[in-house]
């Protein structure tokens, strides 16, 4: 039973967390519009590389993306790591660059960016935003007008941020693109382009315009030797994201899977001691007239109430663990997370572990069916 | 004058052979046995132990088939039906009675007398009545919610003759019923027995090696080396209904 209990707790917990994180790196994606183009440099296939840095997109090619038939607009956006000083204390935290002048809109309308007090910055000036969890969790008592320092550049806090959903995005701040160049000395190139479809072009034929562009800019400037990049529609993105997270649940399935199973020989193996211990009950109930069917039913329903009973406490030690972790999230912020346990995955793992049971138990049910009366009378 | 017959002999056994094969050695139990029990008796199968007469029980109450010969229970050939069949008549026709009592532990009486009425698909109401109402007539009433080993070996008995008369089938089988009681204890058992044969017209077979429980039969039957001795169908005194 033990096996059976450990299978529905993988599976509970681990489904209901890698849902939980589908969910919240769906609901952000859901937030930007289908006519958002997102362009990187490496291939997606090799995330890795492409996070690890090292790889950006030239001035070149941005002007290559914003040239292309379809592109109403090009955000090109960075960001890198740097220390931040507010009043005596210094953390360090992700600085965001955004070319505010054509990138404001997309992050009001397409990312959801609200602001909770105070203003927008504005371009020419030295001002910055913060992230909604910036005042709470790393400078408490952060308030609009408050100067901070990054690399001796003094700036103003001009406005504070909603929560826009995502621990990493609301611990960052936002400088104006070339602020961010000149705080962070990385003058040239973006390490993403956000490029807005102009209404009536269809997204896909758009992506394809760019890779074009892209693809002719990159050979005429560094010849034969173009490196990969990256250009993905919206939907695109989400659909990767599900199916990376679909394998790792197929993953988690073969895993629990491999549980069960051990689970199921253990059920096997207690109902045959069972079916041995009660060989007199046997030989009894069919002295007063059970018929073969009734013994086997009585053991099936018995060792489908075993798988039912491990089950449920997968499910428990399952939701538990979820819950545990979402907490942990909580306290330690990267994504939020919410261990998602639908009433559809407790009906599965009930029902899966009773059929278990029932099938671990149809051979012991058998024997026990099988077993002549005048014999099993007998055994003491 | 068939259906006289029938109506007269409610268990016939013809040549019967039962024969057990221990590894290499075949154990032959029961050599050519016949007999008739009629509707109504009551009967005392007596033998030393390993004479057979379990098994001859066994046959009698459809827990077994026999290896050759025929059993006709009621009329019916029961010597070559699946165990599903055989299992459907005993839980009609015949109720046992075991010298160990073989009641569930994990029931209560109540339960215990129910169960032969559940595989017989009855409804749970008209089975918790029946069920009562034999606890109660066998004087049971205060034990009614009591587990097994809650009672003496007395109680028990009652009880497991209250489980054989659920589907009140026509034959009572008793395997050595009183031979784990004490004897005035063994004695109020025969008593239930009698009653049950005089009162509730039912057949009664009792198993037993004991001269003194067979006394309280109409006729013993005398099984040796698993053959029926000859002659040894002898008509008992009706020390019981002298008594009574």
């Amino acid at each position: 039973m033990i096996g059976v209990v450990i299978g529905v707790f993988l599976i509970v917990s681990l489904m209901s967390l890698s849902e939980g994180v589908k969910g919240a790196i769906l609901s952000q994606l859901k937030m930007m519009g289908k006519d958002l183009i997102m362009v990187f440099p490496g291939e997606i296939s090799d995330l890795a590389t492409t996070f690890a840095g090292g790889l950006e997109l030239s001035e070149d090619d941005i002007a290559a993306v914003e040239k292309a038939d379809g592109v109403l607009s090009t955000v090109p956006m960075n960001y890198k790591a740097e220390s931040m000083r507010h009043e005596g204390r210094v953390k360090t935290l992700l600085v965001n660059g955004v070319s505010l002048e054509e990138g404001l809109d997309v992050l009001k309308n397409d990312f959801g960016w609200k602001l909770s007090s105070g203003n927008w910055p504005i371009s020419a000036k030295k001002e910055i935003i913060v992230g909604s969890a910036v005042p709470v969790d790393i400078f408490p008592g952060m308030e609009v007008g408050d100067e901070v320092t990054i690399n001796g550049k003094e700036l103003e806090v001009v406005g504070i941020l909603e929560s826009v959903g995502s621990k990493q995005d609301d611990s960052s701040v936002t400088v104006d693109l070339e602020l961010f160049k000149e705080i962070t000395g990385q003058t040239k190139g973006a390490k993403m382009i956000i490029a807005k479809v102009k209404p009536g072009y269809n997204t896909d034929d758009v992506v394809e315009n760019i890779k074009e562009n892209l693809t002719d800019t990159r050979k005429r400037v560094r010849g034969a030797d173009t490196p990969p990049f990256s250009v993905l529609s919206s939907e695109k993105v989400a659909g990767i994201v599900n199916s990376i997270l679909g394998m790792i649940q197929a993953a988690i399935i073969g895993f629990a899977s491999i549980a069960i199973i051990v689970g199921g020989i253990g059920i096997m193996n207690t109902m045959y001691m069972s079916v041995h211990e009660r060989i007199k009950e046997i030989g009894i109930m069919k002295a007063v007239g059970a018929k073969n069917k009734t013994i086997t039913t009585i053991f099936l329903i018995e060792s489908g109430i075993f798988g039912l009973f491990g089950g449920a406490g997968g499910i428990i030690l399952g939701l538990i663990f979820a819950k545990t972790i979402e907490i942990y999230f909580q306290f330690h912020p990267f994504l939020y997370l919410k261990a998602s346990v639908g009433p559809g995955l407790i009906l599965f793992s009930l029902v899966f572990s009773f059929l278990l049971g029932c099938v671990a138990g149809y051979l012991p049910s058998r024997s026990a069916a099988k077993m002549n009366p005048v014999e099993a009378l007998r055994y003491e | 004058m068939l259906l006289i017959n029938m109506a007269e002999e409610i268990i016939k056994l013809e040549n019967i052979w039962k024969t057990y094969l221990l590894g290499e050695v075949k154990l032959t139990v029961l050599k050519n046995v016949s007999l008739a029990i009629k509707r109504g008796s009551f009967t005392a199968i007596m033998g030393p132990s390993g004479s057979g007469k379990s098994t001859l029980l066994h046959l009698i109450g459809a827990l077994d088939t026999p290896s050759k010969g025929n059993i006709y229970i009621d009329g019916q050939d029961v010597s070559r039906l699946s165990e599903d069949n055989l299992a459907q008549i005993r839980g009609k026709k015949i109720g046992f009675v075991f010298q160990q009592f073989n009641l569930l532990p994990n029931l209560t009486a109540l339960e215990n007398v129910m169960l032969p009425m559940t595989f017989q698909g009855v409804p749970e109401k008209q089975r918790m009545e029946r069920a009562k109402e034999l606890l109660i007539s066998l004087g049971l009433e205060a034990r009614i919610n009591h587990k097994p080993n809650e009672l003496s070996g007395g109680e028990r008995q009652r009880i497991a003759i209250a489980r054989s008369l659920a589907n009140n089938p026509e034959v009572i089988v008793a395997d050595e019923p009183t031979g784990n009681l004490d004897s005035a204890t063994g004695k109020k058992i025969m008593e239930v027995f009698i009653d049950l044969h005089k009162k509730e017209k039912k057949t009664v077979i009792v198993v037993t090696h004991d001269p003194n429980i067979a006394g309280y039969t109409e006729e013993t039957i005398n099984i040796k080396d698993g053959e029926i001795v000859k002659n040894g169908i002898t008509a008992n005194k009706y020390l019981w209904s002298k008594n009574s």
